[in-house]
């Protein structure tokens, strides 16, 4: 390997074009960002379109989007127009940002709705656009612990929560049958009928010293590798639905469940005892946007009733910050019970120097079965 | 008589002139024609192009395209040092050969029932093979889930009912369970790679052998099977490479299921799902090694063009085929074709209305079909699908012409020429076939991002996809039209030589009347592959660009899979009455031909 640092050269492959992108946006135009909701709404009204993209099973994908755009237009007085297109999982999106940003084209979306170990990913490669959040926000959500949904460089903010557990076929796993424990995925009867997802969610943060620790779940992960029949990403309910298994084992949120269901859909979701894990959904406006005056606004509509409400009814999700939250409901039931909870941000993924690697061993044990 | 001196040609001083205008390459000097040259060399230079890009990314490791990238030999000691690359590669060994093995055992035969038999309803067959092509992968692969899965397969619960099994016996989840189910699926390959053989062969051989006293199975097998091997050959390899590069059926049904196959380990490599970057680097490893053998597999094919000349049948002298009386054998020979039908056209098909109309997918039942609705056609985003129609038809009307044009020029010059330079134009146009469509993507997908930037606005544009489907199609088309070339006696195009056509004019007034099935055959076939083409539009979709596959890739990604059901019934439906439409055309001009 030809390395940098043994070497003394500055043998990089992107040295000159990253020195060249650097002198084009020290020269191109930029635009002093809004610092007020009125700036905000007037830079919108003049930028006219808002190129949305994220998974279609993400935030209501096309329909959400839609009546997103809609309320935007009644609330705030506009005429935006919008265009969604239907894009890869979160974190596939924001390496193709981090690309784009890279290569000096715009970004594939105005505005990122994505997780928090893709907002970690954006701010280590410094794609996103700070914003002044605090002046546009009103209805500003109170902090949980040490957890605020607005980040304090004005990078991204929390719109929604995810509550990660188990996935299961209501008419398949009933009763006595759903699991209330890890362990109980583990039952013999449960061979070969269960799955699992290829970058073990939930698994990868129960793994870290703040809840079980990694000695435990790699154990844990061992045995559900060979208790599974199969793999299967979040979102593909159908598998669930459709009895080819019977649980997943963990979801990356139940909150596709929650839409799922209202269908009469034979699908549950369970929290188990020992905890759960807070799967937060941000929104960031990357530096390469088209419009980012009409993404923030974006976002702050995200943070007001009206837009928490979409976000509940499309993608069965809410801030569970807000006091009136579907999910905080769903977590007060975990708090009562004495689960534990932990939040997954960005600053939260930050302080584990390796959780990308036990993360890597996790989905290797799933991926390659457990020799 | 082919490339012997002008001497040696009858017509004394009369016919030297025009003797002299034969082009350079019948006598092995250089090749001419700048039009025909220029349409081969160019998407020669792309693959060229494209194939140093993947070189030059298995030489990077880290964020590529960020100052981050570094370069390396790690991702090769990473592929050799990897054991599990080696369970990879025998999946894929044997999912291939298994393919290979079902697509020939269902389309060899049903091309000579078409071709070479009095069957009734050819323009049936000849849609019913069309019509599977607008089904994605995808579905075939859902319809055989439903059908072999071990739990909610409807055969296994069948069996497992009928013999008191505790589990059901089939497991479609294997290299050979998906060879079968992609098998299926490329069995309308193998048919439109055959069917163009079988018709050109010609009859006057099999005639006398009927005369000599011999019985229609031995002539099948001593003279019909040998003037048709080269074919058969052509069509085996170039199923072969489609086997180690596809990726649908094996991401279906294997991902899930933890059976990794070539292309599946490279999109997990460059789809990290989970933690890291995308493996870019890895890929490019496999690329190569995926050139590598794309140079044996042409060396194999390159065999077989150095015998075919003893395959030479069409000549310009009683070109009549004629026909096998099928008699009562009809019956049967239909019920292979509905039986092959049902497996896989039928069965997905119906899979997908019944998906499209029912609010969340569950296996078929009674009470589910009193839940039927149109919801999914009443919400769906109109705008996206109309965007997606549109690149699409942009691409189904330009990637088919220009590939024939690139396409025919490089036949031409590799069945004709005795230069050197066919070996490399072979190689060239077979290597991308060979390597798995996710690679090209790739490269372009860079190239675009990284190299061509804003100097050549391809990024996001449906430009670049049309570009990648060109090249990745040439392989398709040169197999095709090398077969019919070779059974194209040369000395029609001496005559026209002869007579004072130009090398252009010859192609237009000689060649092409003779090909005109073929070369149709390739544009429907073409226009079809672009039509439902996955996987690069995949890779090369941003915005604006996205093609209809994509559009329903996306939403089953999503796991929105009763919307993408929607928009491939829609898709289906709408271009039945079209391809039926083009078939009839097409057989039209094959009877006025013949």
């Amino acid at each position: 390997m030809i390395n940098k640092k043994s070497h003394g050269a500055q043998l990089t492959a992107w040295g000159w074009p990253a020195v060249l992108i650097v002198i084009a946006a020290l020269f191109s135009a930029t635009p002093a960002p809004a610092t007020t909701l009125a700036e905000l709404v007037a830079g919108a009204k003049k930028e006219g379109v808002l190129h949305g993209q994220w998974g279609e099973n993400s935030f209501g994908g096309s329909e959400g989007f839609k009546e997103i755009i809609e309320g935007m237009n009644k609330k705030y007085k506009l005429d935006l127009k919008g265009q969604y297109t239907p894009g890869p999982d979160m974190q596939r999106l924001m390496l193709r940002i981090v690309q784009e940003a890279a290569a000096g084209q715009p970004a594939s979306t105005d505005v990122y709705l994505g997780n928090a170990q893709a907002m970690l990913d954006a701010l280590n490669a410094k794609v996103l656009s700070p914003m002044t959040f605090n002046a546009f926000i009103e209805d500003k959500p109170k902090p949980d612990g040490k957890f605020n949904a607005i980040a304090a460089d004005g990078t991204h903010v929390a719109v929604a929560t995810a509550v990660v557990g188990i996935e299961y076929n209501t008419d398949l796993v009933k009763g006595a049958d759903i699991p209330r424990r890890m362990n109980d995925v583990l039952n013999p009867k449960w061979k070969g009928k269960i799955a699992s997802t290829p970058y073990a969610a939930g698994m990868r943060e129960f793994a870290t010293p703040d809840f079980l620790g990694r000695e435990k779940m790699v154990e844990f992960t061992k045995k559900l590798s060979k208790q599974i029949g199969g793999l299967m990403r979040c979102g593909e309910a159908e598998r669930i639905t459709s009895g080819e298994f019977l649980m997943l084992v963990f979801t990356c949120g139940g909150n596709d469940v929650n839409v799922l269901k209202r269908t009469g859909a034979p699908i549950g979701h369970t929290v188990i005892e020992e905890g759960t894990v807070l799967h937060m959904r941000y929104a960031a406006i990357p530096k390469n946007s088209r419009s980012p005056n009409a993404g923030a606004l974006l976002i702050d509509y995200l943070m007001t009733p009206e837009g928490q409400s979409l976000l509940w009814k499309h993608d069965g999700l809410d801030l569970h910050l807000f006091p009136g939250s579907q999910t905080k409901r769903e977590l007060d039931k975990v708090r009562a019970a004495k689960g534990k909870i932990i939040i997954n941000s960005p600053e939260w993924l930050a302080s584990f120097k390796d959780y990308s690697k036990i993360q890597k061993e996790l989905e290797t044990i799933l991926r390659q079965g457990a020799k | 008589m082919l490339g012997r001196p002008a001497s040696g040609l009858p017509g004394g001083s009369y016919m030297r002139p025009a003797v002299l205008r034969l082009p350079a390459i019948f006598h092995g000097r250089s090749l001419t024609s700048p039009a025909l040259l220029s349409l081969a060399l160019i998407p020669m230079a792309v693959i060229l192009i494209l194939v140093v890009v993947m070189f030059w990314v298995s030489l990077q490791q880290g964020a590529f395209g960020t100052p981050s990238s570094v370069y390396t030999l790690g991702n090769y000691r990473e592929v050799f040092t990897d054991p599990f690359i080696y369970v990879v590669v025998t999946n894929t060994l044997v999912f291939t050969i298994s393919a290979t093995f079902f697509a020939l055992l269902f389309g060899l035969p049903i091309a000579w029932l078409a071709e070479r038999t009095t069957i009734p309803g050819k323009t049936l067959i000849y849609a019913l093979m069309t019509l599977g092509l607008l089904i994605p992968g995808i579905y075939t692969a859902m319809g055989w889930t439903m059908i072999a899965h071990p739990r909610i397969g409807i055969l296994n619960r069948w069996l497992m009912e009928l013999f008191d099994l505790s589990e059901g016996p089939i497991n479609i989840a294997t290299p050979i369970g998906m060879g079968f189910v992609q098998g299926l699926s490329l069995a309308a390959l193998a048919f439109i790679l055959t069917a163009q053989m079988f018709r050109a062969i010609n009859p006057t051989l099999e005639e006398a052998a009927r005369v000599h006293g011999m019985g229609y199975a031995k002539i099948l097998r001593r003279v019909t099977l040998p003037l048709a091997r080269p074919g058969i050959l052509a069509a085996m390899i170039y199923i072969l490479t489609i086997g180690i590069a596809t990726f649908d059926i094996p991401a279906i049904l294997g991902l899930g299921n933890r059976v990794y196959m070539l292309s599946t380990f490279i999109y997990l490599k460059v789809h990290p799902q989970g933690s890291g970057l995308p493996q870019y680097g890895i890929t490019g490893v496999v690329g190569a090694f995926m050139i590598l053998l794309a140079g044996l597999l042409t060396l194999w094919y390159g065999q077989v063009l150095r015998q075919a000349h003893r395959f030479q049948v069409v000549t310009g002298k009683g070109y009549k085929p004629a026909l096998l009386p099928l008699g009562a054998w009809s019956i049967a020979a239909w019920a292979f074709i509905i039986a092959f039908a049902f497996m896989s056209k039928v069965v997905p098909f119906l899979l997908i209305a019944y998906a499209a109309l029912t609010p969340y997918f569950v296996p078929p039942s009674f009470a589910m079909m009193r839940r039927l609705s149109l919801a999914h056609f009443y919400n769906m985003d109109w705008e996206l699908v109309l965007r997606g129609l549109t690149n699409t038809a942009i691409l189904v009307t330009v990637v088919p012409v220009a590939v024939l044009l690139s396409g025919f020029s490089l036949s031409w010059l590799i069945v004709r020429s005795r230069s050197r330079l066919r070996y490399a134009l072979e190689f060239g146009a077979f290597l991308p076939h060979a390597l798995p469509e996710v690679i090209l993507a790739i490269g372009a997908l860079l190239l675009s991002l990284f190299v061509l930037g804003r100097t050549i606005p391809l990024y996001g544009s449906v430009w670049l996809i049309a570009i990648v489907y060109i090249v990745a199609r040439l392989a398709f088309a040169t197999r095709a039209l090398n077969g019919s070339l070779l059974q194209i006696h040369r000395e029609l195009e001496e005559a026209a030589f002869v007579a004072g056509l130009s090398t252009i004019r010859t192609v237009w007034r000689v060649l092409f009347p003779l090909l005109r099935p073929t070369l149709f055959s390739v544009w429907i076939w073409t226009a079809l592959l672009v039509y439902r083409e996955l996987t690069v539009a995949v890779f090369l979709t941003v915005q604006d660009n996205i093609t209809l596959p994509a559009v329903i890739w996306s939403y089953w990604y999503g796991g929105t899979l009763n919307k993408a059901s929607a928009v491939t019934l829609l898709m289906t439906v709408v271009l039945a009455p079209l391809i039926l439409l083009f078939w009839w055309f097409g057989r039209r001009s094959n009877v006025s031909l013949n």
